[in-house]
């Protein structure tokens, strides 16, 4: 089944990312115990926590990416793995190598290739798709350019551009905000709400507390455990955040966190 | 292969030769830029080296001395050393460099005591096998070349045919697995091309400096193009061109082939390292100096300019003590100055002309816009991700951004 024909609802009531006692471990050491959390359909959610919390491994282990110990990971009812033409996933920047000979254009190509058929040559249809992408993260004037000479906002329009050509009814993004200039963020934030508005379910990990109390819908507090999930006025809390960042950091971190939501 | 050999315009040896040192550089150069894109190309040394004692144990197994059962040997060594590499690495115990390094010396060592016990067993019985130490060009027949074109002809049509999942697993591994695909038994494709072109070139080539043509070929082709589809041609070619002049001339003269096909390919690199257009190191050095000359000659424009409005018109001497530059750079930018008939003098004394005080007027406008750039760039509200050049702003933005920007630097001033 091809990604256009998955109609952006299709989970019925089911949420559009799930993940049920998950657990992961690298080595002994669980990075993540026991997490329950489902992000609803057609939201802007947020999973937040400390450096270390698992943000991102929770991604990858729902994508089975990385291996889980234990518990499952649904999209939008589905089991994960077999749902994968659901899910346009949006790695960190830094694992890849921006000197790899490829142009911004067939970056964004890549998105085509799941859903047209990994040994099929691309269509007219593919190649406007792609165009559309480009021309909606404003990267249309640099398509034939070398990734290698594009600053790190530039690269993360790429990223969410083959995202967007994938055309999947939801989106999983890991970091896409960390060092990159204040412009980038707001208009990726702007499209990223278009996008909800169009009906797709977005999930972003991210670190900046005062954006997601700003901008998001719902959120996960993730310290190891699962801190607290749902509606962010209900869970960007001082209570949840404390016990998510620690009781000392808490009492700066949430004057901090203050400063920055009065400004 | 009989009417190609009949088609050249050599001997039928040194057709023969050329031919096979042909399918050879094809076949490392494209699946070389594959471990090289990973970077893995130690693995492919590690690799290389390990076909050394699968060689030995196929002699002394067969007794057959024909490259054909020689290079299965290689190949099935050259496989179990592949697992061990990836064994070692991921067992977490030592980093994948040392776990090469480890690799890499023992089977190599294991090679050497096997070639010397080949030795002592039978004074002629180990002729032949230590060219696969350093390469021998001179001794292929025309079944060994059939033999390297139809695996090497393979290998490239797998490339071929899973061009785009190898493309998405090479750039992005944890995206393309997201997508679906089984990035794992692509890593595995891969390995196995390798150990594929490793046995077609080691004969030729030599254990130890067949590594040069699996990453020789990529290094020099990235120089020149940007698209992996081109690396991989460009690499291809490159390497064809580097075997067929370096076995050649091997044969020719007598040397052993692998070091003179290495010489030759990395004169090659080193061509294409220093004068790759855009990219190449005389080539950017070139345009960094340029730029910094332009810089120069603006900054001492300026200079001029200021003391001009402050008092008569400066000496040399004067000008250099008001701007703090060295002489020399203050020497050369007026040299430059005067040359495009911006600077006017009397007698020591230095002002501008006409020409000189329009471009300054240019700089001094340039420069505005880019500070109002800095300060109110972002009232723009730029629709893309299109990027300020602070040499020409105005050109990067677009004149009706320009504008605007001038607009709104004009509205804050005021």
């Amino acid at each position: 089944m091809s990604a256009d024909e998955v109609p952006l609802h299709s989970g019925g009531g089911a949420p559009a990312l799930e993940v049920r006692r998950l657990t992961v471990s690298y080595e002994t050491r669980p990075v993540l115990w026991d997490v329950d959390a489902s992000f609803p359909t057609g939201a802007l959610s947020a999973i937040v926590g400390p450096n270390g919390a698992g943000k991102s491994t929770l991604l990858r282990a729902a994508l089975g990416l990385i291996p889980a110990d234990a518990g499952q990971a649904l999209v939008q009812g589905h089991p994960a793995r077999a749902a994968l033409d659901r899910v346009a996933f949006v790695p960190q920047r830094d694992a890849v190598d921006w000197d790899f000979p490829i142009t911004v254009r067939e970056v964004v190509e890549m998105g085509r290739y799941p859903v047209r058929g990994w040994l099929r040559r691309l269509t007219g249809e593919d190649r406007a798709i792609v165009d559309d992408a480009l021309e909606r993260v404003g990267m249309g004037p640099f398509a034939r350019r070398q990734i290698g000479r594009l600053s790190g906002g530039q690269r993360q329009r790429v990223f969410i551009a083959r995202a967007l050509a994938r055309q999947a009814p939801v989106m999983l993004l890991d970091e896409p905000f960390a060092g990159i200039d204040a412009r980038t963020e707001a208009t990726l934030l702007d499209l990223l709400r278009e996008l909800r508005a169009e009906g797709r379910s977005i999930v972003v990990v991210h670190h900046d507390l005062g954006t997601v109390r700003a901008s998001f819908d719902w959120a996960l507090v993730l310290n190891v455990r699962a801190v607290a999930c749902g509606p962010v006025s209900e869970v960007i809390v001082p209570q949840t955040l404390r016990r998510a960042y620690g009781t000392d950091a808490v009492e700066d971190g949430a004057e901090a966190e203050e400063l920055r939501w009065v400004r | 292969m009989g009417p190609l050999i009949d088609a050249l315009p050599f001997s039928y040896t040194v057709s023969v030769i050329a031919l096979g040192a042909a399918v050879l550089g094809l076949t490392a150069g494209v699946l070389g830029t594959l471990a090289v894109l990973r970077q893995r190309t130690l693995v492919g040394d590690a690799l290389a080296h390990a076909t050394l004692p699968g060689v030995c144990v196929a002699f002394i197994a067969t007794g057959a001395k024909d490259a054909s059962t020689l290079l299965i040997g290689a190949g099935a060594f050259g496989l179990i050393g592949a697992l061990l590499v990836v064994g070692l690495e991921r067992s977490g115990r030592t980093r994948p460099d040392a776990a090469i390094g480890v690799m890499l010396s023992s089977f190599f060592a294991l090679g050497i005591v096997l070639l010397t016990y080949i030795g002592s067993l039978n004074e002629s019985g180990q002729a032949g096998l230590e060219s696969y130490l350093f390469g021998q060009a001179a001794g292929l027949v025309e079944r060994d070349v059939t033999i390297m074109a139809v695996l090497g002809l393979g290998a490239l049509a797998v490339v071929a045919a899973l061009f785009r999942p190898l493309k998405s697993t090479l750039f992005d591994i944890d995206h393309a697995a997201a997508g679906g695909l089984p990035v794992r038994a692509l890593e595995v494709v891969m390995t196995a091309l390798l150990v594929v072109a490793i046995v077609i070139g080691v004969r030729t080539v030599g254990a130890i400096l067949m590594v040069a043509m699996l990453v020789v070929p990529a290094a020099a082709a990235r120089q020149l193009t940007g698209r992996l589809a081109g690396v991989l041609v460009l690499a291809g070619l490159i390497g064809a061109t580097v075997g067929v002049t370096g076995a050649l001339l091997s044969a020719q003269s007598g040397l052993p082939t692998g070091p003179v096909i290495v010489l030759v390919g990395f004169l090659v690199v080193l061509a294409c390292l220093l004068l790759a257009p855009g990219r190449g190191v005389l080539w950017r050095a070139r345009k960094l100096a340029r730029d910094r000359r332009r810089l120069l000659v603006e900054g001492v424009l300026i200079d001029l300019e200021t003391a001009l409005h402050g008092g008569p018109p400066p000496t040399q001497r004067e000008l250099a003590l008001a701007s703090g530059r060295p002489r020399r750079a203050l020497r050369r930018a007026l040299r430059d100055l005067e040359r495009t008939g911006a600077l006017a003098r009397d007698g020591e004394r230095i002002y501008l002309s006409e020409s000189g005080a329009a471009s300054v007027h240019a700089v001094l406008e340039r420069r505005d816009l880019w500070s109002a750039w800095l300060e109110h760039g972002w009232r723009l509200e730029l629709p893309d991700a299109r990027e300020p050049d602070p040499r020409d702003l105005r050109a990067s933005l677009g004149d009706e951004h320009a504008d605007r920007l001038r607009a709104l630097a004009a509205e804050a001033r005021s």
